[in-house]
């Protein structure tokens, strides 16, 4: 079986023949090439360090002050407050509410993700599919599109009065449903527009996936006997597992950072049913000024992404 | 992560500006100011710069039109780089933040307190000290379908309370949908309550600033507010962000509360239901006080042309310049005088907010307001939808206001 690439993330890192070629070269070369070598680097690490180093170094001191609409004017009125603003955080009933949302929607959101991904790249990747060119573009044409877009018109199709949704339910003798307005809806609904948004990137990334599975192994389970799914179940997944981890982290980090679609559709309501601690965040640091509180809630959310993301490469990898 | 580090890099920009700048400016130099405003005022504002440099030939006013949605985010950004305009609009309840920063210059003794409407000034009045003039004003009034309630056979307009929901009641019994259309979800939901508590003769704060908001007559006014919802009178779940004339036009709603844009929403959009509404004064309990809101004009400290920016200022706040500005985009006078003349007078509908517009009230001005209105919202939702009872509603809201308006 081909193994070459399982367990392994496509993580960047240096072939090791080149980091052993500069280790043998002259001094003089190697300082030249490194100094080329940082030219080239440079408009990216200005950036990096001037957009993203320093500022999530500054928040990260900021979020032990109570840095707030005082300190915007005179930056001395800042104090520091040690782990205040992180204490704060454990009382906030909303801070709360918005943790439990945003967990809801990332286990709920991420498996359907890729199980809707997988079975639409499986799908395409059939021999049997006719218009294969179309459904693929069908499916990965709302990635591309604006998220904002996106919600705005889907906030319009779940209307309860005006709603294209609920004029269907309507005409076929159904009952109106307040897709967005109702608490115990209100989450489920967002999920399943997150889903339709993002299953057409797993599943250009699943098509990737399935492609590098050599056909011989397909072959190979069908002289044993194998049907179509035991063909997925012992042969498909198994092969599938680095990309399968791969879409599992990268989908995980980009749900728990959830905020244009509740912030265009609900406003994080109703009851607080659909706010996300990205957009209580936002809130918090852009609405009110409360700079510190917002760092703090930012360290949070950031320690929870690390956290889920070396939670899942540990599972996936001693999985294989 | 983008969004963490943009957080931070405005954090890092906002707090490592410095530099400054002021001074008097002499009126008879030219001089150039700049002028910022929102929305539909930014985009018509030059009709009025011209106006002004036909008088004073000598200043040239240069408009910046900006969009409401990053309005805020915008002004704060240029107090903290000392990079603001002369001239700024300000929505009412924004002044106490920028009053706090000591961004803003006081008014000058030939601006008048009492040629404007007291609500709307005093929405300018910071720590005792006057630091904008109201521009234009709008308050909230209830409009109501005639054909609707009279086929109800509801007594229009309500006189108090106990009538305003009789006619709710019966408007919802004549239509089988809502008798009122009210949003308990909304960004602007206290707008819609605050009156509520007025008209009952409570308040936020009492004279020496504490709050009252678990007074008895705040728990009152939740009662009333929550029984529409409760007795299915309102729409319990509207979606956020819906415009309430839809469901007017489509007698969904007997009647609802707003503002003065509304008038001309209607007759744009409503033209199957001309001449089937009207517009009425709030209802009266203890009083008839309704929400008073819009924009004032502030000249920054920063600025270095105070004198020159002052003069477009006053300009623009006289009843011949507020008669102009209301042809242009019909924006209500704040200048009590300009309601006598022009256009305006011979508008009756209109004369509705010129009555409120004299029992009218703006929040607190204190900087944590829109913190602490969010809470209330908060509240409001909750006990609208039956989650908590009144009392306890009234009562998260006064330990929010003890925190937040210590702050």
């Amino acid at each position: 079986m081909a193994r070459q690439t399982a367990g392994e993330l496509p993580l960047a890192a240096p072939p090791q023949e080149t980091r052993d070629a500069a280790r043998r070269a002259p001094r003089w070369r190697s300082l030249r090439e490194a100094l080329i070598g940082y030219g080239f680097a440079a408009p990216y690490l200005i950036l990096f360090t001037v957009f993203l180093a320093v500022p999530i170094v500054a928040s990260l001191v900021i979020s032990f002050t109570d840095f707030s609409l005082g300190a915007i004017d005179d930056p001395a009125d800042a104090k520091f407050v040690g782990l205040q603003n992180y204490q704060d955080l454990v009382s906030d009933q909303k801070f709360k509410s918005a943790a439990a949302n945003t967990a809801y929607f990332v286990l709920a959101g991420v498996p359907l993700t890729m199980a809707a991904g997988l079975a639409a790249a499986v799908g395409l990747n059939s021999q049997v599919v006719r218009f294969r060119a179309l459904f693929r573009v069908g499916y990965y044409t709302p990635v591309v599109m604006s998220i904002v877009a996106i919600a705005v018109v889907w906030r319009y199709i779940l209307d309860v009065d005006v709603g294209l949704l609920n004029n269907v339910l309507d005409a076929v003798g159904l009952p109106r449903v307040a897709w967005l307005s109702t608490p115990a809806l209100a989450m489920p609904s967002i999920i399943l527009i997150a889903v339709w948004r993002n299953l057409g990137f797993a599943m250009v990334i699943f098509l990737a996936g399935l492609q590098g599975i050599p056909q011989e192994t397909y072959e190979a389970a069908r002289m044993d006997g194998a049907g179509r799914w035991q063909e997925f179940r012992h042969v498909t997944l198994p092969l599938l597992r680095p990309t399968l981890a791969f879409v599992a982290v990268v989908s995980s980090a980009g749900y728990l950072q959830l905020f244009e679609e509740p912030f265009v559709m609900t406003g994080g309501g109703p009851l607080d049913r659909t706010i996300s601690v990205a957009m209580y965040m936002y809130e918090q640091g852009f609405g009110f000024f409360n700079l510190g509180y917002a760092g703090a809630i930012a360290y949070v959310l950031f320690v929870a992404i690390l956290v889920l993301t070396v939670l899942q490469l540990r599972l996936f990898r001693s999985a294989t | 992560m983008r969004k963490l580090a943009a957080a931070v890099v405005a954090a890092v920009l906002l707090a490592a500006c410095g530099g400054g700048g002021d001074g008097g400016g002499d009126a008879n130099q030219p001089t150039t100011i700049t002028v910022w405003a929102m929305g539909a005022e930014g985009e018509k504002l030059g009709t009025l710069a011209d106006e002004f440099t036909k008088q004073n030939p000598n200043i040239t006013v240069k408009v910046t039109p900006i969009t409401w949605d990053v309005a805020h985010q915008k002004l704060i950004t240029s107090v903290a780089g000392r990079q603001t305009p002369d001239v700024s609009q300000l929505g009412t309840t924004w002044m106490a933040e920028f009053g706090k920063l000591g961004a803003l210059d006081e008014v000058p003794d030939n601006i008048k307190a009492a040629d404007f409407f007291e609500g709307a000034w005093n929405t300018n009045v910071i720590e005792g000290k006057a630091v904008g003039v109201p521009w234009y004003v709008e308050t909230r009034v209830l409009y109501y379908r005639t054909d609707i309630a009279e086929k109800a056979g509801a007594k229009m307009p309500p006189a108090n309370w106990q009538e305003l929901q009789d006619a709710a009641t019966k408007i919802k019994k004549e239509t089988g949908k809502y008798g009122i259309g009210m949003l308990p979800n909304a960004a602007g939901t206290w707008q819609e309550f605050m009156p509520f508590v007025w008209q009952n003769g409570g308040d936020v704060v009492d004279a020496s600033g504490n709050p009252t908001l678990n007074s008895p007559q705040v728990i009152e006014a939740l009662e009333q507010y929550t029984a529409f919802y409760k007795q299915g009178l309102a729409p319990k779940n509207a979606t956020q962000g819906f415009a309430v004339e839809a469901g007017f036009i489509a007698g969904d709603y007997g009647m609802f509360f707003s503002g003065p844009w509304h008038v001309g929403i209607l007759n744009d959009t409503g033209k199957k239901i001309k001449g089937k509404w009207a517009i009425a004064p709030m209802p009266r309990e203890q009083s008839g006080t309704s929400f008073v809101g819009g924009s004032n004009l502030v000249v920054f400290n920063a600025s270095k042309n105070k004198d020159a920016a002052w003069k477009f200022v006053e300009f623009a706040a006289k009843p011949e310049t507020q008669a102009l500005w209301y042809k242009t985009v019909a924006d209500l006078p704040s200048n009590k005088a300009a309601w006598n003349s022009g256009d305006l007078a011979g508008q009756e509908e209109l004369q509705v907010f010129r009555t409120q517009l004299d029992d009218a009230k703006s929040a607190p001005n204190v900087a944590t307001w829109e913190q602490l209105a969010t809470k209330i919202n908060d509240h409001i939702e909750r006990a609208a939808l039956g989650k908590t009872t009144p009392a306890e509603a009234a009562a998260g809201m006064q330990q929010d206001a003890q925190t937040l308006l210590q702050k």
